[in-house]
């Protein structure tokens, strides 16, 4: 498994934010505009930490999760999901469809890198 | 198909009796046979109103029976008992239908009851009354049955075929006794057509499909003061007068009491005419208190509609503004932050101010949308068990540096743990809006307690201020959008959203909310919840 983190989110300004930030901290970020991209850039690069907005058109970020739980060699990868949605039911879901954390919009994008680094260090361990 | 075969058989055989000798075995069999089957045709229904009536018409047909081989008496004791027989029949269809106007039907039949009496007894009873019982009881019966019929007249509802029929064998029955009574009668005379057609159309009202129609409860259209029934009630009035004036004028000499019927009918017409006006107007008063009402509850349902609409479109826009904000905020972070490109302090300040605004921003945005989704009945509580006094340090602590800045001394006593069942992050929420609120409402150098204790079953939860305090609107301060006339003129910033979000967050957890005016100035706004029965040392 490589250092990779992968961040997806369909707002450009968003994703720029977070990934500037993940740098900022040292991680390699491959960023994704829409969930079919972000699918293949995690088959790809097999990323220990997958950054995913829910609220994506077409495959949606619980969509990417299920796809990315589905493909064996992403079984260790872990998922933070971000939503711009502030319901507890949301929460449950996300947890349900198996995200590992998850971030409510709007974040601050410290707060979301701790975040990324507890996953990061756990899977690493 | 039944009834149309049953009336032309029944009036064929009508027809028939007057071909046979008078008063011999055939008319005798004729006779008995159309007032048997029309017994027959009633008992079938085997309902209680048209069994009474089944039962009256055996009871006439006994009589004819009778009337060949038996006494006189016999005969009349079974043709006197169908009389009540049939008005208790007419009666009970008439109270079991009409559920809602049933007395007032009970009174129009009494009203055409008397009239009718009042005729009976000049011209018929005052006659026979004194040549026995017997003579005197036909007249009278066919009062009671008159009286029994006329309440049918209440309602168009009722004409039905199956109400034709009954309407026919009344009228033929009253015609032939009237005849009856008032001339000689001989077996075998016309009169007999009249009242075997009678028994046809008994039997032929028992037949009809529309009877049914009859015997079920129905809710009766509002009665209304129309022509026709001021009318009978008008004629029903004048019957005494009019009957007065036509016994004066066969009179030989005319005087007082002419005069006084006159003027007695002129004055019956007169309180009819003006109960007419009084009702009429009574019934458009009615009407435009029906009009008005519906175009109020249309009006209410637009004002719901059109609440309901900006409580969508609040949550709509609350929940797009957190987008922008998420970028905002995430790169004010990003610029103010070590790790980046050095900022001069002015610029420093400059973003500082964005970073405050774009949160203050946030705080409201997150209250519309709490009251949006708290409207549209969706407020989601996840409880656990959670220690109060934990929750409340924490509000104080992320508080302090607000404080601080207003140089306010900010105080936390509770020696807990007071465990309730609630959700940590509402409580949360409710907590900070409260000490938010202190913080921001008194002035510096003022001071802000925040206290946890139990009180008997209940946990609560105190955060008082010597700030600028509520006045009288103790209650009204938890109403939405609600903010005390010393907070717009000293123009404090805020919504009018935070103690109203309170409320309802300590009312989902069966809790109350009080706010009460301190001695020397300031507020104590005071929480109630239940504490968690699963915990036995609680600390007071």
């Amino acid at each position: 498994m490589s250092g990779i983190v992968l961040v997806a989110d369909d707002d450009d300004d968003i994703l720029l934010l977070v990934t500037t930030r993940l740098k900022r901290d040292g991680f390699e970020v491959v960023a994704a505009r829409n969930g079919i991209e972000a699918v293949s850039l995690a088959e790809e690069h097999r990323p220990v930490v997958a950054v995913l907005d829910v609220g994506m058109p077409g495959l949606d970020g619980l969509e990417v999760l299920a796809a990315i739980r589905g493909i064996d060699s992403l079984k260790d990868t872990r998922v933070l999901l971000l939503t711009a949605k502030a319901q507890e039911s949301d929460v449950r879901r996300g947890y349900e469809a198996g995200a590992d954390a998850y971030v409510k919009k709007p974040f601050s994008p410290a707060e979301l890198a701790a975040r990324v680094r507890e996953l990061y260090d756990a899977s690493t361990d | 198909m039944t009834v149309r075969a049953y009336l032309a058989v029944g009036l064929a055989l009508t027809g028939l009796y007057f071909a046979f000798p008078a008063g011999g075995t055939a008319q005798t069999a004729i006779y008995t046979a159309l007032g048997t089957s029309a017994a027959v045709a009633l008992l079938s229904v085997r309902r209680g109103p048209w069994v009474l009536l089944g039962l009256g018409i055996a009871s006439f047909a006994i009589g004819d029976l009778l009337s060949v081989y038996h006494p006189a008496h016999v005969m009349d004791a079974f043709y006197l008992a169908g009389y009540p027989l049939l008005t208790g029949g007419l009666l009970w269809l008439l109270l079991r239908s009409a559920n809602r106007n049933r007395w007032a039907a009970v009174a129009d039949a009494g009203v055409v009851l008397f009239a009718f009496a009042i005729f009976q007894w000049l011209y018929v009873l005052a006659g026979s009354i004194h040549s026995g019982f017997v003579l005197a009881a036909y007249p009278t019966m066919d009062i009671v049955l008159l009286g029994g019929f006329a309440g049918f007249f209440v309602s168009p509802a009722w004409r039905t075929p199956s109400f034709r029929f009954l309407l026919g064998a009344v009228a033929l029955q009253l015609v032939a006794d009237e005849v009856y009574n008032g001339s000689s009668y001989g077996s075998g005379m016309w009169l007999d057509a009249l009242w075997m057609a009678s028994y046809v159309l008994w039997g032929a009202a028992a037949l009809h499909p529309s009877r049914d129609a009859l015997t079920r409860t129905r809710q009766m259209p509002a009665l209304r003061v129309s022509f026709g029934r001021i009318a009978l009630l008008a004629t029903a009035l004048l019957t005494v007068p009019v009957a007065i004036v036509a016994e004066e004028l066969g009179s030989d000499k005319p005087g007082g009491p002419y005069v006084i019927a006159v003027f007695g009918a002129a004055i019956a017409l007169l309180v009819v005419a003006r109960l007419t006006g009084i009702l009429r107007a009574l019934e458009a008063i009615r009407r435009r208190e029906r009009q008005a009402r519906s175009a109020a509850e249309e009006a209410n349902e637009r004002l719901l509609e059109a609440d309901r609409m900006k409580d969508e479109f609040v949550a709509l826009i609350s929940h797009d503004l957190r987008t922008p904000l998420t970028s905002i905020i995430g790169y004010v972070e990003l610029a103010l932050d070590d790790v980046g490109p050095a900022l001069d302090e002015e610029r420093r300040g400059y973003l500082q101010v964005v970073a405050r605004s774009s949160e203050r921003l946030l705080r409201i945005v997150d209250d519309l949308l709490f009251v949006a989704r708290l409207r549209a009945g969706n407020l989601a509580i996840d409880r656990a068990r959670l220690d109060l006094c934990s929750v409340a340090a924490q509000s104080v602590e992320e508080a302090r540096p607000r404080a601080e800045r207003k140089h306010l001394a900010l105080s936390f006593l509770g020696s807990g743990p007071v465990f309730v069942d609630a959700d940590r992050g509402r409580i949360f929420q409710l907590l900070d809006n409260l000490v938010t609120n202190a913080i921001k409402f008194t002035p510096e150098g003022g001071r802000v307690d925040v206290r946890v204790l139990t009180s008997g079953a209940s946990a609560v939860l105190e955060v008082s201020d010597t700030g600028i305090g509520i006045g009288a609107d103790t209650e009204r301060v938890f109403d939405r959008f609600f903010r005390t006339p010393v907070a717009v003129a000293q123009q404090v910033e805020g919504t009018g959203l935070g103690l109203y979000i309170a409320r309802a967050i300590a009312e989902a957890h069966g809790g109350e909310i009080s706010a009460t005016n301190r001695e020397h100035g300031g507020t104590t706004f005071r929480i109630e919840l239940p504490v968690d029965a699963g915990e036995e040392e609680l600390v007071a």
